[in-house]
């Protein structure tokens, strides 16, 4: 290693670990070793907190900013950021959160944070107009935004996202939080982005296509705990005509042999 | 190596050239300002944005593309870690290069400073020690990106808290030492010169002085003013914070009238990170920074005078 990467190795290691202060390699200076690095230690780590907030809005409102900045510090530990792009740092947090001892009794927390997480990824994608086609057969194909995913979740976090973004306490109060799979499809619709339940056969036949699974494949996802006509009824009307969808039949002349 | 200061043709082959940044004074665009900016148009020279925020083709970035349509644009990167002793993340130059293709920046800057080591990125403008290492280091990781951009960039004077034993040149030396061998100009940060003096215990008009003896006018290509904040230490002494979060101080306004004097008028940016007030305010700043630069445009005779010496 070259002399200055082995010196920004122990920069960035003081700066992380907290310390600095006893290097040989610093001079002496008006500002103290140790004022100098908790400087560089703020910026940095007030950075990562922030930029995790952005990412987790309703997290961060649920939780408050001390709580929020204390958990973000610990993942900043275990997880430090790789890339200059701080817009997309933080797929992990949401299994963190899960982990978190202190946020044991927050049981949906994680599953708010996928939700969050989710919807800052479709933001930063191309708007809905931006699409992918996925064959269904022959003469049909099911335009979707890039920006569509499909994922289940086992609390409401649809609900509780709604409330803090109304900052309507009555309507948090009054969620049952208990706990059972939900099916979202999460897309951008302009400036926002949009979250829509769905019927678990309409959620695992998306989630299927979008991971590249045929029409077959896909259909019986979507049957794994539903019968065929209610599925299919199911997805006639949460996927095939839903908004973010397009049916496209193929002209003949494409179909012909 | 010298770049054109206008890109070539985009990948699309259309011969759109980038609109150059006017030696006015422009305002550092942040997310809270999108709305007003998009739906309001206010009377502004020139905008610059951080690139790391616009990478992508997602809301962000399509707004920059309709802020485009309307004002010059400049990219001031933060995350290049030119300073970088374990290279450049080719990735990220490629993303960055992705984006100015498609923006056609008027200017493309990031700062002397390191911000990645070991694999892991801090959101910080780390310190370089000023050796013959560092200067080789930072002038073959600007070349890197000045061909992955095909253009010229400027590189920041930064902001200082500490000082490495190992550093035989000075900043101002450094800096003009690597406008020299890597053909990048200079973004004259004036705050940075305020924080770093008061800092080292160096007056800031000294180590304008001195940057301004070391670094040929002609490559200074932006100016940059911010305000700072102070904080007295258990010790007594000041730190000075360069947070962006202030308005400009009346020092900094000194220097960069004095700096202005010398070198003729250059694009000047205020700069506001932290507790960002309404765009109006920036807005103020930015007419005082104009007003100077009225009184001393005259760039052709100052830079003359500066040739001269």
């Amino acid at each position: 290693m070259s002399p200055l990467a082995d010196l920004q190795r122990q920069v960035a290691g003081a700066i992380l670990g907290g310390g600095p202060s006893d290097m040989p390699a610093l001079a002496p200076s008006p500002i103290s070793a140790g004022a100098a690095f908790a400087v560089h230690r703020d910026t940095v780590l007030s950075g990562l907190a922030g930029a995790l907030r952005l990412t987790f809005p309703t997290v961060g409102a649920l939780v408050g900013v001390a709580f929020f900045d204390q958990m973000a510090l610990a993942f900043v530990a275990e997880q430090p950021p790789r890339r200059a792009n701080l817009a997309a740092y933080g797929e992990g947090f949401p299994d963190f959160i899960n982990r978190y001892p202190h946020a044991a009794s927050l049981t949906y927390l994680g599953d708010v944070a996928r939700l969050d997480l989710a919807v800052a990824q479709a933001l930063g994608k191309p708007d809905k107009d931006i699409r992918r086609e996925v064959v269904l057969d022959e003469a049909i194909r099911l335009s979707l935004p890039v920006s569509l995913t499909a994922f289940a979740l086992h609390s409401p976090a649809d609900l509780i996202r709604d409330g803090v973004e109304a900052e309507d306490d009555q309507a948090l109060a009054a969620i049952n939080l208990s706990s059972r799979p939900r099916w979202f499809a999460v897309w951008r619709d302009g400036r926002a982005a949009s979250v829509q339940p769905l019927n678990p056969a309409a959620g695992l036949f998306l989630h299927a296509v979008l991971a590249g699974a045929g029409a077959d494949a896909a259909l019986e996802a979507a049957t794994t705990d539903t019968g065929p006509a209610a599925a299919l009824l199911v997805l006639q009307t949460e996927v095939f005509a839903a908004r973010f969808a397009q049916i496209i039949q193929a002209p003949p002349e494409e179909i012909q042999p | 190596m010298t770049f054109p200061q206008r890109s070539p043709k985009g990948a699309s082959g259309a011969a759109r050239l980038a609109d150059p940044i006017p030696a006015k004074a422009g305002i550092g665009l942040r997310f809270p300002h999108h709305d007003h900016v998009l739906n309001h148009r206010p009377d502004t020279a020139w905008l610059e944005v951080h690139p790391e925020n616009y990478l992508g083709r997602g809301v962000a970035a399509d707004d920059l593309e309709r802020v485009r349509r309307d004002y010059p644009v400049s990219l001031h990167a933060t995350g290049l870690s030119l300073g970088s002793g374990e290279g450049l993340d080719a990735e990220h130059v490629a993303a960055i290069a992705n984006l100015a293709r498609r923006i056609q920046p008027g200017l493309v800057s990031d700062h002397l400073s390191w911000s990645t080591s070991g694999g892991v990125h801090l959101p910080d403008l780390l310190p370089l020690p000023y050796t013959e290492e560092a200067l080789s280091v930072v002038a073959h990781n600007i070349d890197q990106l000045q061909t992955a951009l095909g253009r010229q960039i400027l590189i920041e004077n930064p902001s200082t808290y500490l000082a490495f034993a190992d550093s035989p040149l000075s900043e101002a030396e450094f800096l003009g030492e690597l406008t020299r061998v890597s053909g990048c100009g200079l973004l004259l940060d004036v705050n940075n010169i305020a924080v770093s003096g008061g800092n080292l215990g160096q007056s800031p008009a000294q180590r304008l002085a001195l940057l301004l003896d070391q670094v040929p006018a002609a490559a200074i290509g932006e100016i940059h003013l911010a305000g700072h904040a102070v904080r007295r230490l258990d010790d007594g002494t000041l730190l000075r914070i360069d947070d962006h979060g202030w308005p400009v101080s009346a020092e900094v306004w000194t220097l960069y009238e004095a700096l202005i004097a010398r070198i003729g008028a250059r694009p000047t940016l205020i700069e506001w990170d932290t507790a960002i007030p309404a765009f109006e305010t920036l807005q103020g700043q930015a007419d005082i920074a104009q007003s100077i630069l009225d009184r001393f445009n005259q760039p052709a005779r100052s830079m003359a005078h500066v040739a001269a010496r």
